[in-house]
């Protein structure tokens, strides 16, 4: 089918109309030659979408001042919604598609079955922070953005061009206030209340990030079930003594994670939010809170 | 693993993954490093320098290392799933809806609810009948009691008021709880955990207040010993209670306890002058709070275990839980009148269960605990007008003695409205004549075992009469029993699971149907009233302090020149009865003799000869015994099987717990020692 040609800058601008309609707070395009270089082989942009030549890349909003008020039990549950901004990335391939021809791609965010649990088939984080919606932050490189604070990502792969968007010219990580408790205990916010402890660093005498250290490993123990499962299934058929062997499994403590695995309840932690409960760009960011967003937007 | 194949197929191995595995999980993502901003500002230069340090892809290591990928992600998965502690999102739990994770207070998980093997062995032995504990959490008679619960209670509701009197030094009940904390704090820090013993052989200080309470508070048990045991006992008790930790004084009156404790336990808490390889509790005192979100007890939880008689020999240990030692003091507290405005005196020391309840009524009720470390007359006396203690728990050994010192003349007593008598017989003239100088004071007799804490009382509206004659009616939530051999039976919410690690004693201590066999024979009136008259068993209870006469004649027996020896008790007017090496045979190079100490053996039947395996001549103890007129008081220990028919009648007499001993009662014949040790 012949089409009329496509003027990248007003495609971009329908792009980003038609996702900030159906939610999304930011929408950025990613240096894709930029990404193509960073990622590493295997999860390069191309590895997955070989004729790729744009990365989108979406931001949907965090949670309410109420989620963040709950136990982080009950947080891992209603704070997660990248559900949404996967629905948006899902509609946006196939509005690319269907308004410019182009084939397009919602990017799976899952984990590369062959990488194991702690590896992604594509880094939505590098697609955003390369499309200038968040930049990284002490706390473990979770995404900040200065305006929105704490953000869902997701991506969209697409064979149209696009005109590409810089990285944020700053980063809102530290705030003013993390700098200042930084100085007095040597630690930010995000650092001290991290209950695996997987987090360290330094600030500047500009008050700019340093280094940030991130135990990926500790923090995956806390907060990360699905990791829990083959070790505990592999601890009950070695440890005969104490558990007697499969029966173990039965255990009540650990019969949740069988009824989660089952019920496909979802109840597979991904994060704890306490580096982001406490972290003043996540939650207290100009347009973090809904109800002003609303107004403003 | 790797695109589904095997470890074979990928020609990884042990040697492989222990020579690889540690740079592979350094290089991939599990540990990252980032140095400035370099992806956001494009510093390729940067960008290029830290991949290493902020996360290699398979691909990548297999690079670096000279392995294949798959080979690498095999390694990877094996090593993080090697390193993976499971169970820490349980942490998530603990999180969030204000709760912050504070490093600085953080204690592992593992740490805070893990349970030793020790620990879960004696949780193992709380074994209670269903049906009944239902029915006691129905009644109300189990609640969620904890005595760190009630010191957080006291500590809200009266911080000013005072919990501890002692000489000079009050402590309020904010006070108390600060202190518990920094104490708890430091056993914590010592190794102590949550379901782990620690022995306590302390006088009545504030320090065993203190201790007590920081030991409930971190979730352990505290295993008292009484003070005159040495280190016999005390390795004995410490073994069997498998104590992680001892609290003692640094020096007693003929050595150091903290020496006899270290050579037992490798951590020891010395109060006094600082001991080589002891904590001092100063130091104890000295440390940080603990944590307030510190995972409380729970009512269910066990919280002491006490030996109840044997040390060497087969020893009894009685394990409690704050259901059953605190919802029969709570339920007691009304019935004893006592209330927040009282102050409790116990001359009974709190290393038995009888002084402990003291304890516990007053926490109960917000009471304070007036404090005496070490019984005598003139201290007591002096210690009631000093401090007014409205309420007194103590023995009638405690009572005679002073009453023969003539200090109820001497001193002001007239602040005690209510006098709870218990430990060991309770002659009725002692309570007349203690009633009778306390016009204002209710002299009330508690009958109680370690096994049960206060079961049976009178209370202070009794008749006078009651009160002389009787241990009283059951408290609430306990029932008693007498069987059809006349011994006290009790069940209820009160009642022990059973002795800590002893299954022999276990079976001869309860009913087919449950019931806790007490050994004390007893008769019931018309009101419900109890009066014990006698004993079944064969412990000498030497005014409130039980001892195993096995113990002491192993011991004599252990001597070269002592062949056999037997333990019987003699009558005393200040303690009830005490232990008589009566029977102890010298081997000499003659034979056997006499010693001088010893009641006139030779007036019951003279020992008979036996030839021993060498040849040599050898005596034996009598195993039975003829009545001697020279015998204070019948032989109280039982032969097995029980010989009652052989025996003359002779009039009822009062049992030791509840009565007294009238002089010249003509000794019940009987054997002397039981059949087990002499065949």
């Amino acid at each position: 089918m012949e089409r009329a040609r496509i003027e990248p800058a007003a495609a971009k601008q329908a792009i980003f109309e038609y996702s900030r309609k159906r939610g999304a707070l930011a929408v950025g395009i990613a240096d894709l030659e930029a990404c193509e270089r960073i990622a590493p082989q295997g999860h390069r942009p191309s590895d997955l979408f070989p004729r790729v030549k744009s990365i989108i890349a979406l931001g949907v909003g965090g949670q309410t001042q109420g989620a963040w008020q709950l136990p982080a039990k009950a947080m891992a549950y209603s704070g997660s919604t990248e559900a949404r901004a996967y629905k948006i990335a899902y509609g946006l391939a196939f509005h690319i598609e269907q308004k410019y021809g182009a084939p397009s791609v919602y990017v799976p965010p899952d984990l590369d079955p062959e990488g194991g649990p702690r590896v992604p088939l594509q880094s939505l984080k590098l697609h955003a922070e390369l499309a200038g919606i968040g930049a990284r932050s002490l706390a473990g490189d979770i995404l900040l953005h200065p305006e929105f604070g704490f953000m869902y990502y997701a991506s969209v792969f697409t064979e149209l061009e696009l005109p590409v968007d810089a990285p944020l010219a700053e980063n809102p990580c530290p705030a003013p206030s993390c700098v200042s408790m930084y100085r007095q205990i040597g630690r930010t916010p995000c650092m001290k209340f991290c209950p695996a402890q997987c987090l360290s660093g330094e600030i500047d005498a500009e008050g700019r990030q340093k280094l940030m250290r991130y135990d990926m490993a500790a923090c995956a123990e806390l907060t990360q079930e699905y990791e829990a499962v083959p070790k505990m299934l592999a601890e009950a058929v070695q440890d005969e003594v104490r558990t007697r062997g499969a029966e173990g499994l039965l255990d009540p403590d650990r019969k949740m994670l069988w009824y989660k695995v089952s019920a496909g309840s979802g109840g597979w932690f991904a994060q704890c939010f306490e580096c982001m409960r406490v972290c003043p760009v996540a939650t207290r960011a100009p347009l973090a809170d809904p109800i002003l967003r609303s107004i403003k937007t | 693993m790797a695109r589904g194949l095997t470890r074979a197929q990928l020609g990884v191995t042990e040697a492989m993954l222990a020579t690889f595995g540690e740079a592979v999980f350094r290089m991939s993502h599990n540990l990252q490093v980032r140095e400035g901003d370099p992806v956001r500002s494009l510093d390729w230069r940067e960008i290029e320098r830290q991949r290493e340090a902020m996360g290699l892809a398979d691909a990548q290591i297999a690079a670096r290392l000279g392995l294949t990928r798959e080979q690498v992600m095999f390694i990877r998965n094996t090593e993080e799933s090697r390193r993976f502690r499971t169970g820490q999102h349980a942490y998530l739990l603990d999180l969030g809806g204000g709760r912050r994770y504070r490093p600085e207070r953080v204690v592992r998980l593992e740490e805070r609810f893990a349970y030793s093997e020790d620990a879960l062995r004696l949780r193992a032995s709380f074994r209670f009948d269903g049906e009944l504990a239902r029915r006691y959490i129905e009644q109300g008679w189990w609640a969620d009691d904890t005595l760190p619960g009630w010191l957080a209670r006291n500590a809200a509701a009266r911080p000013e008021a005072p919990a501890i009197v002692f000489s000079k030094e009050i402590v309020s009940w904010k006070a108390l709880e600060e202190r518990v904390l920094r104490v708890a704090e430091g056993l914590r820090r010592a190794g102590v955990a949550r379901g782990e013993v620690v022995a306590v052989q302390l006088p009545n200080v504030p320090e065993f207040v203190v201790a007590l309470l920081a030991i409930c508070r971190l979730g352990a048990v505290l295993s008292t010993l009484h003070m005159p045991y040495r280190a016999a006992e005390i390795a004995a008790l410490v073994r069997h209670s498998r104590a992680r930790a001892a609290i003692c004084l640094a020096q007693g009156k003929d050595g150091s306890p903290a020496d006899a404790f270290l050579a037992v336990t490798k951590t020891v808490v010395a109060l006094g002058p600082r001991v080589e390889g002891c904590i001092a509790f100063e130091d104890l005192e000295g440390s940080p709070p603990l944590a307030r979100d510190w995972p409380a007890p729970v009512a269910a939880d066990p919280f002491v275990l006490l030996y109840t008689s044997g040390t060497t020999a087969s020893p009894k240990g009685v394990p409690h839980s704050y259901h059953t030692l605190l919802s029969n003091a709570r339920l007691s507290v009304p019935e004893h009148g006592l209330q927040a405005s009282d102050r409790i005196l116990s001359a009974a020391p709190f290393t038995h269960l009888f002084g402990l309840y003291a304890l516990f009524c007053g926490a109960s009720c917000g009471a304070a605990s007036v404090l005496l470390p070490a019984f005598t007359p003139a201290d007591l006396s002096t210690s009631i007008q000093n401090h007014k203690p409205s309420a007194l728990w103590t023995a009638p050994a405690h009572i005679a003695a002073v009453r023969a010192q003539g200090l109820f003349d001497k001193h002001d007593w007239s602040s005690l409205r209510l006098a709870i008598m218990s430990g060991s017989a309770c002659p009725p003239q002692l309570v007349r004549d203690f009633s009778e100088k306390l016009k204002n004071c209710a002299v009330t007799q508690l009958w109680g075992m370690t096994e049960t804490q206060g079961a049976l009382y009178t209370r202070p509206g009794d008749a006078p009469e009651v009160h002389c004659t009787s241990a009283g009616r059951p408290s609430p939530g306990t029932e008693v029993r007498i069987s059809e051999e006349s011994e006290l039976q009790v069940r209820g919410c009160l009642l022990f699971p059973g002795f800590y690690d002893n299954a022999e004693a276990n079976a001869a201590a309860f009913t087919p149907d449950g019931w806790y066999r007490t050994g004390d024979l007893a008769v019931m009136d018309a009101g419900g009233n109890v009066a014990i008259t006698g004993r079944l068993k064969d412990i000498i209870n030497r005014g409130g302090v039980k001892f195993n006469p096995v113990d002491v004649e192993r011991l004599l027996d252990s001597h070269p020149k002592i062949m056999q020896s037997a333990i019987v008790p003699m009558p005393d007017p200040i303690l009830g009865e005490k232990k008589s090496f009566n029977t102890c045979w010298t081997r000499t190079s003659r034979g056997t003799s006499c010693p001088k100490s010893s009641w006139s053996w030779p007036r019951c039947r003279s020992p008979r000869r036996a030839r021993s395996s060498r040849g040599a001549c050898a005596f034996r103890v009598p195993v039975s015994s003829a009545s001697a007129p020279s015998s204070p008081v019948r032989p109280r220990r039982r032969p097995k099987p029980p010989d009652w028919a052989a025996s003359a009648p002779g009039p009822m007499r009062p049992g030791r717990r509840c009565g007294s001993w009238p002089q010249g009662v003509a000794p019940r014949p009987g054997r002397m020692r039981s059949g087990l040790k002499f065949p």
